[in-house]
């Protein structure tokens, strides 16, 4: 039993190093280990909200379950519903119908221990291990298929993003530290294999950075990093200070999904496109070397501009893809209902302006203010790799159950 | 690090003083002065942007147009990055070394002298492509990236299938498709990003100048492109009989000279002291070239092959009519395509 747990404990750091996407195995797989290994060897326990592993052993996911059981024969026909409640039903079923394998095959092993131990009765022993690991196995697919049910999945949960960076509060220490966490981010999309392509790049003089936004794609790339927007606090003695005193400086993360063709479509004919040739002739007639390029959508007044490269055409292309996760931004914030408002997570502008989480230096934490998660360890969370992973995965983790939660009781008939 | 100090500022008069006929204004030696000013009280070498808006000033004392973005690239190139933008941050918070600080000095005295920033550092890019520059031969212009997208939207829109209509398109798919005639090649900006963007493509690339010819086959070979392009010196005014030893092609590209030859000389001089003018002169009308290849269609040009032009905003109309009194060319124009500043810039015909 104990390999078992190992395993998977092992599978959910091997994901995160293989070349090839691979989904990560979600934390709930904990739910065969006890309640002290659970907190003993995962360091990331959210003390305000609940984990979506331990959905399955507390309201309002049980009463949910056992209604839709109760109900069974007589659910009607499902046509209107969201959840696709049939569906449902037969994946609970089907759980329910293996966990009382796993009951029984416990039962027997339990029975033979107490015999004599004999050749033929180890194989058996052995036979039953295996039955129940594969049930075990067969569970945590069925408790992900459910909940996937269950979650309603986000439109642009399959996109790739553009990362705006802005230095905050604190002059050139603000500036420092979001040179700092532009390095980190672009560490982290290395090691998830996405691709990481800069699209803006201000630099201060003192080696600090301003405002940066870079394209990244790959692999679930939004749905992961959709929890990093809002205000990130630093705390911590300047490198510019003399006197030793401690300062807070803030810098803001937004994260933008960026939208297929099909998902935002605008008219050329509203776009005006500025550059550095404007006047006199142009083309042959002039030789300038300013490929700046700015695009105004005119109808709704969203500007974007691009000076990173030395070709015009591609400035313009970069400069499109940032309107484009600018205007499918509000489009989604339009979009978006009522009730998001009352979450913990927020996502979009509405999350911009809140602090989310805190680098403090001399404690050496960082703490994730929304689910009250706090990590040790800021060099190497900084460095972009594992530490920053966790977090993440517990954000998604709880803004999932709250997507949950808020999903069931829409649904309680 | 002190002498290291001394030699700055001994660099910096010493410019005072240059071999050119160059007359430094009265602003600039203050400008040089503050900098030497700023930088005694400690023993530091300057710092990129600190160099950056020095030369940026000096550059504007002396009339020198696009000051800033001279002064970004020259320090952006020798801090060997391509923009001023793309320096990352840890970069630009170290002060430039005395090799750099001379090699600034060296690049910036040129643009003084109005050189083009692209023969300077020697390369530009176009599209995707980094290129080599060497004066005389033509600087791709940004308006010439938009001619090429043109070409390749109007070829993937040809590829896509559509049944019996392109039964030969599936034949010729097999071998080499499509063939390209570039007239007027200069650095080879266009033939080389049609060539990348088409893999099973061949280009003919014809410039009258040995210097055009010579540097498109040197940028082909370092971008590993020379085994599908043909590069010929050939007047296309001149007699043609040795380019009719090449099949006709699908299409025929070109940025010809364009330019009224009246509107010569009043080009800046960056253009007109360091690019070749036969690059640049259309003739009186500017449609010397442009004609010269439409005129040649019927040898080099396969039935409902295209023509892909950039020419000057008053020539769509020019062509139009010239093309009425030449019916026996049946050259049609498709399309007049605008540029980015809304002028009518690009001319697509088609042979039918």
């Amino acid at each position: 039993m104990s390999l078992f747990r190992n395993t998977l404990r092992v599978t959910g750091w091997l994901c995160t190093t293989f070349t090839q996407p691979i989904r990560i195995v979600p934390s709930f797989v904990l739910d065969v280990g006890t309640a002290a290994d659970r907190t003993s060897r995962r360091p990331c326990s959210a003390s305000f909200l609940p984990r979506l592993g331990d959905a399955f052993q507390q309201q309002p996911l049980q009463s949910f379950l056992s209604r839709l059981e109760e109900a069974g024969p007589r659910l009607g026909g499902g046509g209107g519903s969201r959840l696709r409640l049939h569906e449902l039903l037969l994946l609970v079923q089907r759980m329910r119908a293996r966990e009382r394998e796993v009951r029984e095959l416990d039962g027997l092993m339990q029975t033979g221990e107490s015999l004599e131990v004999d050749d033929e009765s180890e194989d058996l022993r052995k036979l039953a291990e295996d039955e129940k690991v594969s049930c075990q196995e067969e569970i945590i697919k069925l408790k992900e298929q459910i909940l996937s049910l269950l979650i309603p999945p986000n439109e642009a949960d399959d996109s790739d993003l553009i990362l705006e960076l802005t230095a905050g509060v604190g002059g050139q220490e603000a500036m420092l530290f979001t040179a700092e966490m532009f390095t980190m981010y672009e560490q982290y999309a290395a090691y998830r294999n996405w691709n990481f392509e800069i699209l803006e790049y201000f630099p201060s003089e003192l080696g600090g950075l301003r405002r940066a936004a870079a394209s990244i794609g790959g692999c679930e790339a939004y749905k992961n990093l959709k929890y990093e927007g809002g205000v990130h606090r630093v705390q911590r003695v300047p490198k510019t200070e003399k006197q030793g005193r401690i300062h807070t400086s803030t810098m803001t993360v937004a994260i933008l999904p960026q939208p297929s063709e099909i998902n935002l479509i605008i008219n050329p004919k509203d776009l005006r496109i500025e550059t550095k040739r404007a006047s006199g002739a142009g083309g042959q007639h002039v030789n300038t070397t300013d490929s700046a390029v700015r695009i105004t959508h005119i109808p709704t007044g969203v500007v974007s501009e691009c000076q990173q490269e030395r070709s015009q055409l591609r400035n313009r292309e970069k400069a499109l893809q940032i309107l484009r996760a600018k205007m499918y931004s509000i489009k989604l914030e339009e979009e978006t209902s009522r009730r998001e408002n009352t979450r913990k997570i927020q996502i979009g502008s509405k999350g911009r302006s809140e602090k989310i989480r805190t680098y403090n230096f001399p404690q050496d934490r960082i703490t994730d203010h929304r689910i009250g998660r706090s990590l040790h360890g800021i060099d190497l969370f900084m460095y972009g790799e594992e530490l920053l992973h966790e977090m993440i995965q517990c954000l998604k983790e709880c803004a999932d159950y709250e997507s949950l939660i808020e999903s069931l009781s829409e649904n309680a008939d | 690090m002190r002498s290291l100090l001394v030699s700055f500022s001994r660099i910096l008069f010493s410019f005072l003083n240059p071999h050119g006929s160059l007359k430094l204004s009265p602003a600039s030696k203050v400008h040089q002065l503050t900098l030497v000013k700023q930088r005694s009280s400690s023993t530091e070498l300057p710092m990129p942007t600190d160099l950056v808006n020095y030369w940026q000033g000096v550059f504007e004392a002396q009339g020198v147009p696009e000051a800033r973005a001279s002064s970004e690239y020259i320090v952006s190139y020798v801090l060997e990055a391509k923009t001023f933008q793309s320096l990352r941050a840890d970069h630009l918070s170290k002060p430039v070394t005395v090799q750099q600080l001379f090699r600034v000095q060296e690049l910036s005295a040129q643009r003084l002298n109005r050189m083009p920033i692209q023969y300077i550092i020697g390369e530009w890019d176009f599209l995707d492509l980094t290129l080599m520059m060497r004066p005389p031969v033509f600087i791709p212009r940004p308006e010439t990236e938009l001619l090429v997208a043109l070409v390749i939207e109007e070829f993937q829109r040809k590829m896509k299938p559509r049944g019996a209509e392109h039964r030969d398109l599936a034949a010729a798919e097999a071998s080499q498709y499509p063939m390209i005639l570039e007239v007027g090649c200069g650095s080879g900006a266009i033939s080389l990003s049609l060539l990348k963007k088409f893999p099973k493509s061949h280009i003919v690339a014809v410039d009258k100048e040995e210097a055009a010819v010579s540097l498109t086959r040197d940028n082909a070979i370092r971008l590993r492109l020379q085994d599908r392009i043909t590069i010929l010196q050939h007047d296309i005014l001149a007699n043609h009989s040795f380019l009719l030893h090449h099949n006709p092609v699908d299409i025929i590209v070109s940025n010809p000279p364009y330019i009224f030859k009246d509107d010569i000389a009043s080009l800046a001089p960056e253009i007109l002291s360091y690019e070749d003018p036969t690059a640049l002169d259309g003739g009186e009308d500017g449609m010397q070239i442009i004609t010269g290849i439409l005129s040649n269609t019927p040898h080099f040009l396969k039935l409902y092959g295209d023509v892909f032009l950039e020419v000057d905003p008053r020539h769509p109309e020019m062509v139009a009519e010239w093309l009425r009194i030449h019916p026996d060319l049946h050259l049609c124009v498709i399309a007049t395509h605008k540029d980015f500043c809304g002028k009518p810039r690009f001319l697509h015909l088609q042979k039918g």
